[in-house]
């Protein structure tokens, strides 16, 4: 009885499977879509607001949402909204940098350590290592107290916890690619390395790279909203989300929306991100088991 | 032309091969059968340099190609020249990522070939494994098995090998796939003058095949005879046991041995 029933879900489960490549395309589109649609929004919102980010305005200050003010003004008396319009494009940008210049640092050394020899494998990975073992805020934190407090430091602190993961993952994914069939078989048939790693290592571990970047994206907004919020990232009066949180704690009980709104920024944009890297990772991992 | 004599490979201190040697004149066809474990896949790959062999030598004198002569121990020479080594499964065998065409081209990649004279050996070499020159723009994710080992013949052909090593070439397909396939093999083999080196389970297809038999057992050799004596006055006891029972399975007939170039539709 329960084995009948099993295999009728079975099959019915496989008739209803779709196929994942043109799910991925489809959201790949969609995805395409969202983006183009929020750089609308964004534009228009820089071409709409009549006020500029950083200039004070002490007839209205902290003044809650009104018609004027959608998201209301801070103690300088700027407009929230613009505010977090341009805070939007340091947080979402610097993280973007940070990730991508992460990746590329991470996925050289991983490779290198997974394709030159056992003492480049084990010298860049315990590098690798030793990097992991500083917690990364406050090993940025660190950094950039040394350093001084200002974007660039924040940003190279950021980019120097950042890279491990990146390393590791592309390491343990093109070891494990090294003994697959096809790569052998490329080795065989006299392919120079170059091309090995550029056509068959690379494209196959692309789609993991993707997701994890997606989620290291999302992680070092929070950072830079941490260490701004600290006061080590991003220096008043330029608007970041986390230094917008730290300019209106001390107006918390008065004028909650200052930090409410970048509060729910932050929350929105790595809540969004996260979601669209689980989706894609689950995409791209059915694309894989398909491919095998 | 491809001679091995007492090769031996130890991994891990482990013995996985002992004393083998065979000697395999050129278009001939040797089958190396035995049980899993026996050392089968290891003689393969030691002798594509994948594994380090721990003693014995080794020559190869290819028609076009440097002669490869290899004594003690060695290790790293990345496939023998003028050779080329079609895998147990296609798709694996296969990068998901690339057309066909691509990771066919890419066995003649050291001939330095222009686009157009790529295209068109792609083409040919495809043509010779009877697929469509189509195939050469799909990915392995999109044909079937037997189009995937199909694609791996044409990578090797390609290279216009003196030699080819096949590890299981037919244990992925169906008996339908297998029989054509086993065709093309066949056609291949008498139109280019191929030395054809076949690590197979499958006596019904060793016996349809094979020039010469290599048994192996526990990586020691159990038989090294021409197929013809092999079949008739085995070496050993196991070599009795081994065509007894595969006759008892049916894979093994007279009329299939007859009948070259296919085999019977057995469970691999």
């Amino acid at each position: 009885m329960t084995v009948q029933a099993d295999a009728g879900f079975l099959e019915e489960a496989d008739a209803q499977k779709s196929n994942p490549e043109i799910d991925l395309k489809r959201f790949l589109v969609r995805l395409g879509f969202s983006v183009v649609i929020l750089l609308v929004v964004l534009a228009v919102g820089f071409l709409l607001s009549p006020y500029a980010p950083n200039e004070p305005n002490f007839l209205d200050r902290l003044s809650p949402p009104t018609t004027n003010h959608w998201l209301g003004t801070d103690q300088l008396g700027r407009d929230v909204a613009t505010r977090l319009l341009y805070g939007g494009v340091w947080s979402i940008g610097l993280a973007f940098l940070i990730t991508s210049v992460g990746a590329i640092v991470g996925t050289a050394v991983g490779l290198a350590a997974g394709h030159f020899g056992r003492a480049a494998d084990v010298t860049l990975m315990r590098v690798t290592d030793s990097f992991f073992a500083f917690p990364e805020l406050i090993a940025a934190v660190t950094i950039a107290g040394l350093l001084g407090p200002s974007t660039t430091n924040m940003v190279l602190a950021l980019i120097l916890v950042g890279w491990m993961k990146f390393a590791r993952l592309v390491r343990s994914l093109s070891v494990d690619l090294a003994h697959r069939d096809f790569v052998v078989q490329a080795r065989l048939n006299g392919l120079p390395s170059r091309r090995i790693l550029w056509r068959h290592i690379l494209p196959n571990i692309g789609p993991s790279l993707v997701v994890l970047w997606t989620n290291a994206w999302s992680r070092s907004i929070l950072s830079i909203s941490g260490l701004s919020f600290l006061g080590f990232g991003v220096q008043p009066p330029n608007a970041e989300w986390g230094a917008m949180l730290l300019d209106g704690k001390a107006y918390m009980q008065t004028a909650p929306h200052l930090m409410i709104f970048p509060g729910l920024a932050i929350l929105l944009t790595v809540l969004s991100i996260n979601l669209t890297g689980d989706r894609l990772r689950d995409l791209i991992g059915s694309n894989e088991l398909s491919a095998d | 032309m491809l001679c091995i004599e007492k090769l031996q490979l130890r991994l891990h201190g482990k013995s996985i091969l002992e004393d083998v040697s065979f000697v395999l004149p050129r278009g001939h066809t040797l089958c190396i059968v035995g049980e899993s474990g026996s050392g089968k896949s290891s003689l393969l790959r030691a002798v594509n340099g994948l594994l380090p062999a721990t003693f014995g030598s080794l020559s190869f004198h290819p028609k076009n190609g440097r002669p490869v002569s290899l004594k003690g121990r060695w290790k790293g020479v990345a496939g023998l020249s003028g050779s080329r080594w079609v895998m147990q499964d296609p798709i694996s065998a296969l990068n998901p990522k690339l057309p066909l065409g691509v990771s066919v081209g890419e066995s003649v990649f050291a001939q330095k070939l222009s686009p157009l004279e790529l295209k068109s050996a792609v083409s040919a070499a495809l043509a010779d494994v009877e697929l469509s020159p189509e195939m050469a723009k799909r990915r392995p994710a999109q044909v079937s098995m037997g189009q995937a080992q199909r694609a791996c013949l044409a990578r090797a052909l390609i290279a216009r090998p003196d030699l080819i090593f096949f590890d299981e070439p037919l244990s992925a397909l169906d008996a339908i796939v297998q029989k054509q396939i086993a065709a093309t093999m066949k056609r291949i083999q008498t139109r280019f003058d191929t030395t054809f080196v076949i690590v197979t389970h499958d006596l019904g297809f060793a016996a349809a095949y094979a020039d010469h038999m290599l048994v192996l057992r526990g990586g020691r050799v159990e038989a090294n005879q021409s197929a013809e004596t092999f079949f008739k006055t085995p070496e050993s006891d196991y070599c009795r046991e081994l065509i007894a029972a595969a006759h008892e399975l049916g894979s093994l007939s007279e009329t299939v041995a007859q009948v070259s170039g296919t085999k019977a539709a057995t469970p691999c």
